[in-house]
């Protein structure tokens, strides 16, 4: 019952505090996922469930033209994540 | 270690305790634990809040986080998670 925000002791407490939530990943390649986290490790290797994958790809354009940034957007119903693409997890707001 | 950096103590004086943030980086790291940090990630992006804490491979918990890139917010997260090979340095965000 102590486990209320503020009784974080390590990082990982707080991927703990988020099983069964749906979460926020911040992948390298510009890619986000969505989804709710069933599973994680000490390598953070994931395992998510009803993910939405949001890639942010920039397309080449001549020198001197602003770049456009498109947005791809799938959904995977079950996702196993390798730990070393997470740079960041964010857990669902709680008040 | 140059002789100005560390005099000898004068008659049987023990030198001064360095305060916990000049002593070591885990001293800092102690030091700034529930203070204002700044995380700025190898690929540039800042990450400011308030560190809840982090363990020997420089995972992170932040709270209050927003994201900067190029000096823009361009994400808010109320707590957040940082994978510690991400990380590039980590930065006093108040007087510690």
């Amino acid at each position: 019952m102590a486990e209320v925000s503020g009784e974080i002791q390590e990082p990982f407490d707080l991927i703990r505090l988020s099983l069964s939530e749906r979460v926020v990943v911040k992948l390298r390649g510009d890619r986000q996922l969505s989804g709710v986290l069933h599973a994680y490790d000490g390598h953070m290797n994931l395992i998510m469930s009803d993910v939405e994958e949001t890639i942010m790809i920039v397309d080449p354009v001549p020198e001197g033209v602003k770049p456009s940034i498109r947005v791809a957007k799938r959904h995977i119903e079950m996702l196993y994540v390798r730990g070393d693409g997470v740079i960041l997890v964010s857990p669902p707001q709680r008040e | 270690m140059s002789d100005e950096a560390s005099p000898p103590p004068p008659d049987g004086t023990p030198p001064p305790a360095p305060t916990q943030s000049s002593g070591s980086p885990s001293g800092f790291l102690k030091a700034v634990v529930g203070k204002r940090v700044v995380v700025r990630l190898v690929s540039g992006v800042d990450y400011r809040g308030v560190l809840q804490c982090l363990d020997g491979y420089m995972n992170i918990a932040m709270e209050q986080t927003e994201e900067y890139v190029n000096g823009v917010v361009t994400n808010r997260y109320g707590d957040a998670f940082i994978r510690g090979n991400n990380v590039l340095y980590i930065s006093a965000g108040e007087p510690i």
